[in-house]
């Protein structure tokens, strides 16, 4: 995990970009230049209550005047985006981290598909941005109810030409991973959207042979597996030999910080990987969607992940 | 108002002298006297992470801090560890040492502009490495100072620039208030003589 820094950045434009997506622009009130940032990354944006909550940056990464973010108003959602709606006019304050970037896109890479389900379409745009910036091979499947709901369509439309595929629902045209074709050398997969988009893609790509080296994605919500039955554990300290006890109800990651062993957090979802610690031995049960399969098995995320009995962490 | 008596409505705060830095360095002669320094800017931030801000005036609270900023409010990232941090300051001439990458520690010359850095006053013509142990002013407020500050990784992973190595041993300095009250730039800053002012 790294620090980023906070800052406190003005609105300069809010317009609806569909009837629930709020398109936004921000600017630093005394900084000509936001710290650079890549097509992928992401801002988290601080409620006043002190959430956070994870915004692609949709905007041109090669403009350091500027960041985009689109918020699509989830009604049944934590409130974060409700929040953003009504209080994110042009003018306000938003309070916002440097970006961070878990979704990058693959420099040496021949050829990108990008993939991209409702407001999961925002880290793409930028990708668009930069591939066709850079006269890159690419093509972006936009999936959407409709034109109307698919959002930064028309940015798209301009951005991508021949190379955007839509994909709305409303028209019965439905995408089908499996018109991605066998795995080719250099080619890579860049999927956004909801869970059940990603795992059909998953699959899809799985059967066909793809490695899965090959194929990337990214959630802001967590897996919801409602099936899973917390149990208590213990955490030994490496450091200092203490065992902390885990309840059923508690996770990791408060009871670390109870103790003083205050880690940074943001999410608490297992989405955005800030709380990430070591760990030497235990069997980790992993329940985050952010380490990628070669990290776990040192590395864990205390905020949703778990132990059975007993786990040492490096801390 | 004695330190002790205001630690009460703060944060966890130590008395310059009472650190063990400070206090080794009290009866120890020497350091430089004969300089007289300037306060260049002044910064301080709401809360952990939370880029800085300039103020054209702050007011110094005896046993707490700089109103408003993240070591006054108990909201800094250190926060939670007793130390010496109602105010911090570093030298412009550390940060001009920066610019002209001396000594060649890293790349090449790095920027760090006084909103970036995160110590509250910049001064210039101040020896801050001379002053644990010591007692100056800035302006009508008086200042002890209590340790060394040394440069963390934390800032360099939010600035993104490689100041850790660079910083070493002027990185400035960590200081408890003993008289409060309203500071500004272009203040005069003084060495004081003894305990009784």
């Amino acid at each position: 995990m790294t620090a980023r820094m906070i800052m406190k950045l003005r609105v300069a434009s809010a317009r609806p970009t569909t009837p629930e997506v709020l398109h936004l622009c921000l600017v630093h009130p005394q900084r000509p230049e936001l710290p650079a940032w890549t097509p992928g990354a992401h801002v988290d944006l601080r409620l006043p209550d002190g959430r956070v909550r994870q915004y692609s940056l949709c905007g041109d990464p090669a403009d350091r005047t500027r960041y985009e973010i689109a918020v699509k108003r989830e009604e049944a959602g934590r409130g974060g985006s409700a929040w953003a709606h009504r209080n994110l006019l042009p003018g306000a304050v938003a309070h916002v981290s440097a970006p961070r970037n878990n979704f990058p896109l693959v420099d040496a890479a021949r050829e990108h598909i990008l993939i991209g389900g409702g407001i999961g379409v925002t880290p793409l745009v930028a990708m668009a941005r930069q591939l066709a910036a850079q006269g890159r091979s690419f093509v972006l499947h936009d999936c959407a109810p409709s034109p109307a709901r698919a959002p930064l369509l028309d940015e798209l439309r301009a951005i991508c030409g021949e190379r955007l595929r839509g994909w709305f629902s409303a028209g019965g045209r439905r995408f089908d991973p499996a018109a991605i074709g066998p795995p080719r050398d250099g080619a890579h997969v860049y999927a956004c959207g909801p869970q059940r988009l990603l795992d059909a893609v998953r699959a899809s790509l799985g059967a066909a042979g793809w490695p899965d080296a090959q194929v990337h994605s990214e959630v802001f919500q967590a897996t919801l597996d409602e099936n899973f039955k917390p149990e208590p554990f213990d955490a030994r300290i490496a450091s200092t030999g203490a065992v902390l006890h885990v309840p059923a109800d508690r996770s990791l990651l408060q009871v670390l910080r109870e103790h003083g062993l205050a880690t940074a957090s943001s999410c608490e979802l297992g989405v955005c990987g800030t709380c990430t610690c070591g760990y030497r031995d235990g069997v980790v049960i992993h329940r985050d969607v952010v380490l990628p399969v070669a990290s776990r098995q040192d590395r864990m995320t205390p905020c949703v992940s778990r132990a059975r009995v007993g786990v040492t962490l490096d801390l | 108002m004695s330190p002790e008596a205001s630690l009460e409505a703060g944060p966890a705060m130590l008395e310059a002298f009472a650190h063990p830095a400070g206090s080794a360095a009290v009866p120890v002669p020497g350091g430089a006297t004969a300089w007289s320094g300037t306060l260049l800017h002044i910064h301080i931030a709401p809360a952990a992470s939370y880029e800085m801000e300039e103020l054209q005036e702050a007011t110094c609270v005896a046993g707490r801090g700089i109103a408003g900023d993240r070591y006054f409010s108990g909201t800094g990232t250190y926060s939670p560890k007793p130390d010496v941090r109602e105010v911090t300051l570093i030298e412009q001439e550390a940060l001009d040492a920066l610019a002209r990458n001396d000594p060649p520690l890293q790349g090449g010359p790095i920027t760090l502009s006084p909103v970036d850095h995160r110590r509250n006053l910049t001064v210039r013509g101040v020896p801050l490495n001379h002053l644990v142990g010591r007692r100056f002013r800035v302006g009508s407020v008086i200042l002890r100072g209590g340790r060394l500050n040394f440069p963390c990784k934390y800032l360099e992973e939010l600035l993104g620039l490689p100041v850790y190595l660079p910083l070493y041993n002027r990185s400035g300095l960590n200081c408890s208030i003993e008289r409060g009250g309203v500071i500004r730039p272009g203040d005069a800053i003084h060495l004081l003589d003894g305990h009784a002012d």
